[in-house]
């Protein structure tokens, strides 16, 4: 039981990675492949943010300041048992942002591509090509 | 047998994974690996280096400076792929 308390998490993130990347190879229509893609990174960045996680009173990594020293601390009272690890939170922000990035570029291809062929299908895109080259 | 071979390599590597995980830290461990090599350092010198009370500003903008530019560079380059994909062709 313990066991399970301290490891289900962990299988949350594989369940929710496995099913965006179950989307990614099997589905056919490429809007449906992004939402895998998407899934899939949404997972890795919730086993990150995991990571930071400190159990025994740890609080969010915002340094609780001395009033009489304008919001500041002695150096070397802080310890590193207070705060949540903030390392993590740094490299999923950063993560978020290329997140987007791809995300935006993927819908701009498939709005060219439906443009194009008028269908987000994979095989039937594959179907039109043929006929244009044989045409 | 598309769904079929993408259900087969999803598994196998969803098995792959639930098998690795008893090595994995326990939720919330104060003494997991990753809280107790490199992030200490941050946690305790950041307000006494960057006068910055917090600490994921500080790490984001005053340390990874560098890194914060280039994700702004990303952010640039994608902006104007989706200008040149989505744009209205004149000679057509």
């Amino acid at each position: 039981m313990d066991f399970i308390i301290a490891k289900y998490n962990y299988w949350i993130y594989i369940i929710l990675m496995m099913i965006g990347l179950y989307g990614m190879i099997a589905k056919n229509n490429l809007a449906k492949k992004v939402v895998g893609m998407t899934l899939f990174q949404t997972s890795i960045i919730l086993f990150f943010i995991s990571t930071s996680v400190k159990s025994g009173g740890a609080t969010v990594p915002i340094v609780m300041g001395d009033p009489h020293l304008h919001g500041h601390v002695i150096p070397g009272t802080v310890h590193a048992i207070q705060y949540l690890n903030p390392l993590p939170h740094v490299l999923m922000l950063t993560a978020i942002v290329v997140m987007v990035a791809t995300f935006g570029i993927a819908v701009a291809l498939l709005m060219r591509i439906y443009k194009r062929y008028g269908t987000l299908e994979g095989d039937e895109i594959v179907e039109i090509r043929k006929q244009e080259t044989a045409s | 047998m598309r769904q079929f071979l993408g259900f087969l390599v999803t598994m196998v590597t969803a098995a792959l994974l639930i098998y690795s995980t008893p090595e994995m830290p326990g939720w919330g461990d104060p003494n997991s690996p990753a809280s107790t090599h490199v992030s200490p350092r941050y946690i305790e010198k950041a307000d006494e280096e960057t006068h910055t009370p917090n600490i994921v500003t500080a790490v984001l903008a005053d340390y990874r400076g560098y890194d914060t530019m280039g994700e702004t560079m990303v952010v640039f380059v994608a902006g104007i792929g989706c200008i040149m994909l989505l744009r209205r062709r004149q000679h057509k």
